[in-house]
C-alpha cells in the first residue's frame, strides 16, 4: 500500500472533526462523532430511535489496530483490504469528489489568483483481463495551460476554503465546460494513439468462442437458438474490449501565479 | 481501437458546477488528497497477477492455489472447472478468484450453488477468509437485491425462485460438487445451462466418472463447442471414457479449461500420515457369544447375520438392540432361540474394543481426537464409557442442525478431548485443529474412510496425523482390515480413482459389493478367497486405466 496505514486514518477521523483519544505503537482510539458513526457503524435504528426520544445520542470510540503484531485485544485489526478499510475507502471515494480551494497565500501586496481545473481520472481498460489508470490533469482557466501529474505539483502547498487576505481571483476566460472538454479531448486523443494489444486479444478470442458456439449449435432446433442467443450474449459480456473513464475528484483551485 | 466501445461518464461537471453555483458544499483539502490517494491504492495498475494476495494478508496461500486462480483468470478466462483432490483447497482457490475479481471491479453479482449442508460453511468462509459478504436465501427477499448469495441447486431451481434467477444477469456462478450435474437430460443441467453468467467455476474432485461425456456435459456448460457439439462428439469418442487417456488431442482441450492438482504434485505431504492398525482380542466370552451367534444364525437371513456379527464388533449395545428388535418382530420365525444369546450379550463385560480406545488415548495423553463409528449405539457408549474414565467428549451426528454442528464443533475445539462421529457426521466438517483419529469401526467402502481422514488431513493441517484403525481379530473385521484395506494398499495410489474404477467395473456400491460376498459365502476361506479377488482386480483396473491420469488436467 502506497499510504502508512496508522498515520492516514488518523489523518482521516482528524479532517473529520473526530477526537484523537490515542495512538501508540500502531493501535488508534478514536471517539467518533455523529456524522462519523452513522457513516461507519452501521447502527441506522439506533439513530433512528434515540433521533424519535429527542436525544443526542452516544457516538462510539473505535479503536483500530494497523500494527499486527500487537498484542492488544480490545478493538479491531485493520489492514489493506480488511473490510472496515474498504469501508472507509469508498466512504472517502463516494463523499470527497467535489472542491474549490484557494492557495494559502501570506501576502502583504494585491495578489491575483489563476483559477485552476483539476480533474483526476481512471482509464479502466476491460477486456478478457482489467487495468487501470489514473491521470490528474490541470487546466489553467485564464491562459489554457495545461499541466499532466498535477495533484503531485499541488501537494507542497497549503490550500483553504476561503481566500488569504490581499488575495483576489481573476475571473476564467475558458468555461468550465469547454475546459472540462478539452481536457477530455486530450486523453481521448491519448487513448486514441495508444497500442491496445490487450483489445485485439480480447477480440480474437472472442471470435474464436463465437466460432465454437456457433459450431456447437449447428442444426439445432429454433428454442435452441434462443439458448445460442443468450450464451453469444455472455461472450460479448466477457469478451468484448471497453475503456471507461471515470472522474475520481476534481474541482476548481485558486492558485498564485509563482 | 474502432471495436472499443468507450464509455465515459459525463455527470462530473455538470454536479460541480451546480456546486459551484451554491457555493458548495465542498470537501477540505486534506479529505480530497485522502480520496485520491484511496483511489490510487485500489487501482489494479496490471492485467495480469493477483492483487487478492496483498488484500488478504492473513491468509497462507499454498503455491499450487496460487498458480490454480492465476490460471484460472488469466489463461481460462473465468470459466473453469477446478478438480483438485480431496483436501486441497478447492474452495480457497475459488474463494482467491471470487476475490480478485471483485476487487478487479468485473463482478458483482455472485451466485453460489452448493449442497445444502455446505451451504452456511460456504458463507461462512467467504466471509471469514476472504471478507467477501455472501449471504444465504432468506424467504421473502428478493433474489435480485443479493448480491453474493449462497444457495443449494434444490432452492435456485425451484419455482419462484428459478425464473427471478434466470433473469438476473450474473457476473459469476460457481457450482460446488459439479459432478452431480454432469447429465446433460437431468433438469440440474438444462437449468445451469440457461442461466445468464460471465464467469463460471465448476468444482469437483471427481471430475471423469463414468462416461466421457459426462465432461463433455461439463465443458459443454463453460464453452459450448469447446469439444465439439453433441453428435460430432459421441461420433468421434463414442462413449468409452478410457479415450480420454488416449487421445493426448482430446486431453489437451480439456486441460485448457480444467485444472487438477493431486496430493502427490503439490507435495501436501507435509503433514504426514501415520497409520497404524491397532489389533484387539475379544475376550474368552465375546469370543463365545460371537461364535454362537455366528452359528445360529445359518437358518437366518445372512443378510441380518452379517449386520449382527458387525455390531458386535463395535458394541453389545448396537447388536442388543438391533438384536431386540428382531426377536420382536413375529414375522421371524425360530426367533426364540436368539432370546439365551440376547441373554448373553446382556452380561459381557465392557467391550474389548472400548477398553483399548482408553488406553490409546490415555497414552496419546492430552491432544484432541476424533473417533469415528458406524453406530449410534456404540457413540453413545463410548461417550458414557469415556466419561467413566475421566475423558471429556462431545458427539456429532449427520442429524444434527448446522447450528448444533457448529456448537459441537466449537465445544470440541475448545471444552473436550474427543469428538465421537458416527459416519454422516463426517461429511462437511473441518477439523484441522486435531490430528488424531481413531476409526472404531472401518466402513466397508474405502473412500468413505478417505473422507474421514480428509477431516483432519487436509489444507491447514500443520502437524502429522495419526490414524488408528481397530480391528477384532479372528472376526469379519479381519477380513475386511487384511483383505480389503492392506492389501489393495489403498491409501497409495488407488484411493482417488476408486470411484472411476467401480464405474469402469460396473460396481455400484462397493459396500454392497463387500456384503454380498460376505452373505454368499459359506465358509471363512470363501470369503477370503472372493475378497482378494475383488482387491486383485480392483488393483488390475487401476494399473491399465489409471497409469496416465497424472497427465490429465494441469
Amino acid at each position: 500500500m502506497a499510504i502508512n496505514l496508522n498515520s492516514f486514518l488518523e489523518d482521516y477521523f482528524t479532517a473529520h472533526h473526530c477526537e484523537i483519544l490515542s495512538n501508540q505503537d500502531g493501535v488508534l482510539k478514536v471517539q467518533l462523532n455523529e456524522k462519523m458513526d452513522r457513516a461507519l457503524m452501521n447502527r441506522p435504528f439506533y439513530w433512528h430511535y434515540i433521533k424519535k426520544m429527542g436525544r443526542d445520542g452516544d457516538p462510539m470510540p473505535l479503536t483500530l489496530i494497523t500494527n499486527q503484531d500487537s498484542l492488544e485485544e480490545q478493538g479491531e485489526r485493520i489492514h489493506f483490504g480488511s473490510p472496515r478499510l474498504q469501508q472507509i475507502l469508498n466512504h472517502l471515494k463516494e463523499h470527497e469528489r467535489y472542491t474549490r480551494l484557494f492557495e494559502v497565500v501570506h501576502a502583504n501586496e494585491n495578489t491575483a489568483l489563476h483559477p485552476w481545473l483539476v480533474v483526476n481520472i481512471k482509464i479502466s481498460y476491460i477486456g478478457k483481463l482489467k487495468k487501470d489508470e489514473v491521470f490528474s490533469i490541470g487546466l489553467n482557466l485564464i491562459n489554457g495551460i495545461m499541466k499532466t501529474e498535477m495533484m503531485d505539483s499541488l501537494l507542497d502547498k497549503d490550500f483553504q476554503a476561503q481566500i488569504s487576505d490581499y488575495c483576489y481571483t481573476i475571473t476564467p476566460l475558458i468555461k468550465l465546460k469547454s475546459g472540462y472538454n478539452r481536457i477530455f479531448s486530450v486523453i481521448n486523443q491519448y487513448i486514441h494513439d495508444t497500442e491496445h494489444e490487450w483489445a485485439k486479444e480480447s477480440l480474437e478470442e472472442l471470435e474464436t468462442e463465437v466460432d465454437l458456439l456457433k459450431h456447437f449449435y449447428e442444426g439445432d432446433r429454433d428454442e435452441d437458438l434462443d439458448q445460442m442467443e443468450k450464451e453469444l450474449q455472455d461472450l460479448n459480456e466477457r469478451y468484448k474490449p471497453k475503456i471507461q473513464l471515470k472522474v475520481i475528484n476534481g474541482g476548481i483551485f485558486y492558485l498564485s501565479t509563482k | 481501437m474502432k471495436n472499443i466501445d468507450i464509455i465515459h461518464e459525463t455527470s462530473f461537471i455538470d454536479t460541480l458546477e451546480e456546486k459551484l453555483d451554491q457555493d458548495g458544499p465542498f470537501s477540505s483539502w486534506e479529505l480530497f488528497k485522502m480520496a485520491y490517494d484511496a483511489e490510487l491504492t485500489t487501482i489494479t495498475k496490471d492485467f495480469h497477477g493477483l492483487r487478492a494476495l496483498e488484500f488478504l494478508p492473513h491468509m497462507n496461500f499454498l503455491p499450487h492455489q496460487i498458480e490454480t486462480a492465476k490460471q484460472a483468470i488469466e489463461e481460462m478466462n473465468g470459466r473453469a472447472i477446478l478438480a483438485d483432490e480431496v483436501g486441497l483447497g478447492k474452495t480457497i482457490e475459488a474463494g482467491l478468484i471470487l476475490k480478485e475479481y471483485m476487487i478487479r471491479g468485473l463482478v458483482k453479482k455472485i451466485l453460489i450453488l452448493v449442497p445444502a449442508s455446505l451451504v452456511n460453511q460456504w458463507v461462512k468462509e467467504l466471509n471469514e477468509k476472504f471478507f467477501i459478504p455472501a449471504a444465504t436465501f432468506r424467504k421473502h427477499y428478493p433474489w435480485d437485491q443479493y448480491d453474493i448469495i449462497v444457495t443449494s441447486i434444490d432452492t435456485a431451481k425451484r419455482s419462484p425462485h428459478r425464473e427471478a434467477i434466470l433473469d438476473i444477469n450474473y457476473d459469476l456462478i460457481l457450482i460446488d460438487e459439479a459432478h452431480k450435474i454432469k447429465n446433460h437430460k437431468t433438469k440440474n443441467y438444462e437449468f445451469v445451462r440457461a442461466l445468464k453468467k460471465k464467469y463460471c467455476l465448476l468444482l469437483t474432485a471427481t471430475p471423469v466418472q463414468n462416461q466421457l461425456i459426462e465432461i463433455f456435459n461439463l465443458v459443454s456448460i463453460l464453452k459450448p463447442g469447446h469439444l465439439g457439439n453433441y453428435e460430432s462428439f459421441l461420433e468421434k469418442y463414442g462413449r468409452d471414457r478410457k479415450k480420454i487417456n488416449q487421445d493426448v488431442y482430446l486431453k489437451q482441450l480439456v486441460q485448457k479449461v480444467m485444472v487438477r492438482n493431486t496430493r502427490k504434485d503439490t507435495m501436501l505431504d507435509n503433514a504426514k500420515r501415520h497409520i497404524e492398525t491397532v489389533w484387539v482380542d475379544f475376550t474368552p466370552e465375546e469370543y463365545e457369544v460371537y461364535n454362537e451367534l455366528d452359528r445360529t444364525f445359518q437358518p437366518f437371513s445372512s443378510f441380518s447375520k452379517i449386520t449382527f456379527l458387525r455390531e458386535l464388533c463395535s458394541s453389545r449395545e448396537a447388536c442388543f438392540l438391533s438384536l431386540q428388535k428382531f426377536a420382536n418382530d413375529e414375522e421371524n420365525q425360530g426367533r426364540e432361540v436368539l432370546l439365551p444369546i440376547i441373554d448373553k450379550i446382556g452380561q459381557l463385560p465392557h467391550h474389548a474394543k472400548a477398553l483399548r480406545v482408553v488406553e490409546l488415548i490415555k497414552q496419546i495423553g492430552d491432544e484432541k481426537v476424533i473417533i469415528f463409528t458406524e453406530y449410534r449405539a456404540s457413540q453413545l457408549y463410548l461417550q458414557w464409557y469415556l466419561q467413566q474414565h475421566g475423558i471429556t467428549s462431545v458427539p456429532f451426528r449427520g442429524g444434527f442442525k448446522r447450528g448444533k454442528k457448529d456448537w459441537m464443533k466449537q465445544l470440541f475445539k475448545d471444552k473436550a478431548q474427543v469428538l465421537i462421529a458416527t459416519e454422516a457426521g463426517g461429511e462437511g466438517i473441518n477439523l484441522q485443529f486435531c490430528n488424531y483419529m481413531i476409526n472404531y469401526d472401518l466402513p466397508w467402502n474405502p473412500m468413505r474412510l478417505e473422507q474421514r481422514i480428509g477431516r483432519i488431513h487436509r489444507y491447514g493441517q500443520e502437524k502429522d496425523v495419526y490414524i488408528y484403525n481397530f480391528a477384532i481379530r479372528h472376526t469379519l473385521e479381519e477380513h475386511i482390515m487384511k483383505l480389503l484395506y492392506e492389501k489393495i494398499a489403498l491409501f497409495e495410489k488407488v484411493i482417488g480413482h476408486l470411484d472411476d474404477i467401480l464405474a469402469e467395473l460396473n460396481i455400484d456400491s462397493f459396500e454392497g459389493e463387500v456384503k454380498a460376498i460376505m452373505n454368499e459365502s459359506s465358509s471363512t476361506g470363501e470369503v477370503k478367497i472372493k475378497l482378494d479377488n475383488l482387491a486383485s482386480i480392483i488393483q488390475h483396473t487401476h494399473q491399465n486405466t489409471f497409469q496416465e491420469e497424472s497427465h490429465y488436467g494441469n
